[in-house]
């Protein structure tokens, strides 16, 4: 945002995303094997997952090991109302994200004052909760199977496929601009320096509980979304393994970039999804990988590749 | 009477192995300021690799343990060698790795050994009376005979041996550890060997009891944090009570109420503590 | 001219230490104020409980006739206190220009700039009074420490304070530094904004202020002319020990 010298519109940053998006756009035009389709939608979905989470976690530096806890929030929330009550689809899915917002609001009050690993620990101790209140409550929430039967969002894939790019475009494309902008800004101050942004007048308690409230209601959104998908909900939508995967996701890509994040979501699925033709050693390939990235691109891929880009260009050029 | 003699014992190994799992955390986080979050992965490794010396092999137990302990103990040094010190400026990235590699290792026990639960046989496979009453298994006993044992040796090696005097000065100053000669990469080695050791023996020791599970890493992880936290990051002597604390609490919830109450009351600690006093019972007070 | 502060009994004892003891001072409006001590005398403390990182444990604090006591630390400055640190403490990832624009979004800022532009040009403004146009691009962790303290400055004046507390503002800087920051000093106050400036530079302070309290264990010792203060016996004490009279005198 606070940048010297011109601005444009179209910044290469910019450029790139819209590629990405029209890329996305084409996508059940050209392809037309049903679960490629599927597993882009699931890629869209995480995206809001990650880029959620990167709002509230790479800006302000304050990692949170409970992110599932939004997402399953808003999951179960819409499953439970449709299922029961045969809430439309639209409407779940907002009660979902407003469900999770307020989860947000309850989780980042105490959370506040906690820094680094205190509050790491916090949250991953606050994900383990939910995870057994689905057993123990199961007669309402279906236990460890979940819930089947939920109404689709839409009944055929490319429209379901739209409908996830929009809800993708929306949302990633708020956090984006949201985190691009002046607030933005201020949240990377709290996270170099909590106290020397206080000291500039900034109320930094209000700005990490709208934070954790907007993270929460987007997380919360595409977690609902996810059950209209899935057409199902389950515990692994409030698992400490979702929590944990968002966080590998958005770490490969670069945390505190949003685009980052967004990036290692999509290509973390469709990797995940490669995987699969070597079925038994899908998981071992998937987290040795990840921890030879996490050892040898500590920045994230994004981030590394487009400084090697520039790199380039710089070289070239002089 | 029985219900409380039972309790007395169960919550007696379940404090005990809390204890040696979270020492060996503390250490390396008050020596190295480390979190590692693939501390108990090596205790799952632990269970697993007397599940292969002891169950497959039909190794004798006392070779079973020496083998199991000596790998953990190498595979740790390996992985703070190759894992964990060229990340180590960074404490976020320490995190992220140390929780990768506890996800590789829970998919690396799987592809090995397959998603279900391994047996493990008892050690010793007798039942004592205690008091002519009430019937605890061998096993249990063992396990909190050797944990005590150990843990009177670690505290003996800590206070009364020139490594273990090394070893604390690098906890209280590392550059003022340094300025006085104490090489401080060999004491990161050795409190990373000890960590493991100790680890590595809680999960063999309590293999036969809870069994070999992929995913047992995780809870255990979560309990250690409560231990952790409860007792003061930087308190040996406030992990071992929080230990005691926590292990007793947990069986005694569930003994009185359910299994699944149990082992929320873990996470319910860690929360109010976290809350209302970070610095632990006994730490010190730390600056949030 | 009235008060724009007044500090009665001020008081801050960490467990047994008493690191502020019953302060007492008041100050005009306009007016600048130095704050001298050894090291360990309270000075930054009292910059601290002033500011509300540390609540008193006992004494009064009134701002334009308000307490401020228990407020949090951004409200106070939103009321009008801005404050330097003892030891720079910028936001090292982000540029200068970024730096001062964090200042320029607080709540007092911000109700007076439109939009993001506006703000822009008020950094970028800033940073030329403090001397730093041209380096608005370059990231706090490669300026210099000089820069580093102007950088400061600017943060502090975005807020567009009425009392500035300048915490030893020409701590590392080297002669020339030094006396390049001083009348940057000069004009604030002239400006009309009410200034307390910490500092162990003696020379360079007493060109500055015309009133200096000095503080000594956490305690008030001595409140007047730069004059005055180098014939206090107590203060000479403070800062030479018992021999000192000896020293400063013969």
């Amino acid at each position: 945002m606070v940048r010297k010298g011109r601005r444009t519109f179209f910044t290469s940053e910019r450029i790139g995303l819209f590629i990405a998006l029209a890329i996305l756009s084409a996508v059940p035009l050209f392809i037309k094997k049903r679960a490629i389709v599927e597993l882009i939608i699931l890629a869209n979905i995480y995206a809001v997952y990650v880029a959620s989470w990167d709002i509230l976690c790479g800006y302000t530096g304050q990692v949170s090991f409970g992110h599932a806890l939004f997402v399953g929030g808003g999951a179960y929330t819409a499953a439970l109302l449709n299922f029961y009550f045969k809430v439309p689809p639209l409407l779940t899915i907002l009660i979902g994200g407003g469900v999770a917002a307020l989860l947000g609001l309850i989780i980042g009050m105490p959370c506040l004052r906690l820094r680094g690993p205190y509050f790491a620990l916090a949250t991953f101790a606050a994900a383990g909760l939910p995870h057994g209140l689905t057993d123990v409550y199961w007669e309402i929430t279906g236990g460890l199977d979940g819930l089947y039967g939920i109404s689709p969002v839409w009944p055929t894939l490319n429209g379901k496929y739209y409908f996830s790019l929009l809800l993708t475009a929306l949302c990633c494309g708020l956090i984006y601009v949201g985190g691009r902008s002046s607030r933005g800004l201020i949240l990377k101050s709290i996270r170099e320096d909590e106290i020397g942004a206080m000291a500039s007048g900034i109320n930094t308690t209000r700005y990490k509980l709208i934070t954790f409230v907007i993270s929460g209601f987007l997380a919360g959104v595409a977690g609902a979304f996810y059950s209209h998908n899935q057409l199902h909900v389950g515990p692994e939508t409030l698992s400490i393994n979702l929590s944990v995967l968002v966080i590998i996701m958005s770490v490969v890509g670069g945390i505190g970039t949003i685009t980052g994040p967004i990036s290692g979501a999509y290509l973390l699925t469709i990797f995940n999804e490669m995987l699969r033709e070597w079925e038994e050693v899908r998981l071992l390939t998937y987290t040795a990988v990840v921890v030879l990235i996490l050892l040898f691109v500590p920045k994230g891929v994004l981030p590394t590749l487009t400084d090697g880009i520039k790199q380039l260009i710089k070289r070239k050029g002089g | 009477m029985n219900i409380f003699l039972e309790i007395l014992v169960y919550g007696a190994v379940q404090s005990a192995v809390y204890a040696l799992l979270a020492m060996g955390f503390c250490l390396i986080f008050g020596v190295a300021n480390v979190v590692n979050l693939a501390h108990t992965a090596l205790y799952m490794i632990g269970a697993y690799l007397i599940y292969t010396f002891f169950t497959l092999l039909k190794f004798n137990l006392a070779m079973s343990i020496l083998l199991s302990t000596v790998s953990v103990g190498i595979l740790a040094m390996g992985l703070y060698r190759f894992c964990i010190r060229p990340v180590i400026f960074s404490e976020w990235s320490v995190l992220m790795v140390t929780i990768a590699l506890a996800l590789f290792f829970q998919q690396l026990m799987i592809f090995f050994y397959g998603p279900p639960d391994r047996n493990v046989q008892g050690f010793i496979e007798e039942k004592f009376s205690l008091f002519g009453r009430v019937d605890i298994d061998a096993q249990r006993l063992l396990t909190l005979g050797i944990s005590a044992v150990l843990l009177i040796l670690l505290w003996l090696f800590i206070y009364r041996t020139r490594m273990g005097k090394a070893i604390l000065a690098v906890a209280q100053d590392r550059e003022a550890a340094l300025f006085m000669g104490i090489n401080c990469e060999r004491v990161y080695l050795t409190v990373i060997a000890i960590s493991a050791i100790l680890a590595a023996i809680g999960g063999a020791f309590i293999a036969p009891t809870i069994g070999a599970r992929p995913e047992m890493w995780a809870p255990a992880l979560g309990r250690i944090f409560a231990v952790v936290v409860l007792g003061g990051m930087r308190s040996l002597e406030g992990t071992i009570l929080a230990a005691l604390l926590i292990g007793y609490t947990e069986v005694v919830i569930s003994f009185a109420i359910s299994s699944y109450f149990g082992e929320i009351v873990a996470v319910i600690i860690i929360l109010l503590m976290l809350t209302f006093r970070p610095s632990g019972l006994l730490g010190k007070r730390v600056e949030v | 001219m009235g008060a724009i502060l007044e500090v009665q009994e001020l008081t801050k004892y960490f467990g047994g230490l008493g690191a502020v003891r019953h302060v007492s001072f008041t100050l005009n409006e306009g007016e600048m104020l130095g704050i001298i001590g050894p090291n360990g005398a309270g000075k930054t403390t009292l910059f601290n409980l002033l500011t509300g990182f540390l609540k008193p444990s006992r004494g009064r604090i009134s701002f334009k006739g308000e307490s401020i006591v228990g407020l949090k630390p951004y409200d106070i400055v939103n009321r009008g206190i801005a404050r330097t640190f003892q030891i720079v403490r910028p936001f090292h990832q982000l540029t200068a220009l970024e730096n001062v624009a964090i200042s320029c979004l607080s709540k007092r800022a911000i109700g007076k700039a439109i939009g993001d532009q506006d703000v822009e040009e008020k950094a970028a403004a800033l940073l030329e009074s403090v001397g730093l146009s041209g380096k608005e691009g370059i990231f706090a962790k490669d300026l210099p420490h000089g820069d580093l303290k102007r950088l400061e400055l600017a943060r502090a004046l975005a807020i567009e304070p009425e009392l500035l507390l300048l915490d030893e503002p020409f701590a590392g800087l080297g002669l020339m530094e030094t006396s390049s920051l001083s009348p940057l000093i000069q004009k604030l106050s002239q400006e009309g904004h009410s200034i307390i400036i910490i500092e162990h530079k003696l020379r360079e302070l007493m060109k500055l202020v015309k009133r200096v309290i000095t503080l000594h264990f956490g305690e008030k010792i001595a409140d007047g002319t730069p004059d005055e203060l180098s014939r206090n016996e107590k203060v000479i004490q403070a800062y030479l020990g018992k021999g000192g009279m000896t020293l400063a005198t013969g």
